[in-house]
């Protein structure tokens, strides 16, 4: 009973902070690019198993609800790879950048850039999607 | 306090495990270009209205592409099965079970992989 009464607390009491906001982020979009990963490699593999069913995934693909997906898939990608970076750079070159005090700052600078980075494509595909769908 | 530390910090635990650690980091360094290139070209730029069949062979017509793509199909989607072993290791605290586990995403990830580089070297058939 204690044991749950400290879990319940604890999870309620916890403060979610910058640097969790990018562990769950980091999570989140490496999870979800890795389910559309596993679709892209089978949807992409009937080239040359089943050539009549690519075109049908593509014109799935094409669907509105589909290329919003896809718009949001493209943000999962680029904030995967800049907090990627950040983890792999720190972790192999300079561990000492590892700091409590300016975790806040870097993991806002992250997702800053991620959304810097991700605004001018999210706008090209947007407006595929118009001209395309609408 | 300094000693726990000291342990710590030397002992090297699961060989296996600490050169998973590293190529996470290395494969995630190398992808951030070869994922972000793909996806500026095929996503942002080409866009799926125009991508069909007859996009994909004119593609892979060229060697450069497929080997392109063969890299991304290997290290992207080893860097995501390993990435979703790492988690799921967080939720399983069984030896026993994590160890089950593992291997069947390995085996998973190499029929995936297998079925994914057949694709890229058999190329587009003609329907």
């Amino acid at each position: 009973m204690d044991a749950v009464r400290t879990t319940i607390s604890g999870f309620t009491r916890y403060r979610f902070r910058t640097g969790q906001l990018s562990f769950v982020l980091h999570r989140l979009t490496g999870l979800g690019t890795l389910l559309f990963l596993m679709v892209h490699i089978l949807d992409t593999s009937t080239v040359y198993f089943f050539p009549q069913l690519y075109e049908h995934a593509i014109r799935l693909y094409r669907s509105t609800p589909l290329m919003i997906g896809e718009i949001i898939l493209v943000f999962c990608v680029i904030f995967h790879g800049v907090n990627g970076a950040r983890i792999a750079l720190f972790d192999l070159f300079s561990p000492k950048w590892w700091r409590v005090e300016s975790q806040n700052k870097t993991a806002l600078t992250t997702l800053a850039v991620a959304i810097v980075l991700w605004l001018p494509a999210a706008f090209l595909m947007g407006r595929n999607l118009i001209l395309n769908n609408f | 306090m300094a000693e726990i530390a000291e342990q710590v910090l030397i002992t090297p635990g699961s060989r296996v495990e600490s050169t998973a650690w590293k190529w996470m980091r290395y494969s995630g360094l190398l992808l951030i270009p070869l994922a972000w290139g793909h996806v500026l070209l095929q996503d942002v730029l080409v866009g799926v209205h125009s991508i069909n069949l007859d996009y994909v062979a004119m593609r892979w017509a060229s060697l450069g592409w497929r080997v392109y793509d063969f890299l991304l199909l290997a290290f992207a989607f080893a860097h995501g099965v390993n990435g979703l072993r790492q988690v799921i290791t967080d939720y399983i605290p069984s030896d026993e079970w994590m160890k089950r586990i593992s291997w069947a995403l390995l085996v998973f990830w190499l029929i995936l992989s297998t079925i994914g580089a057949i694709a890229i070297v058999g190329g587009v058939r003609q329907v």
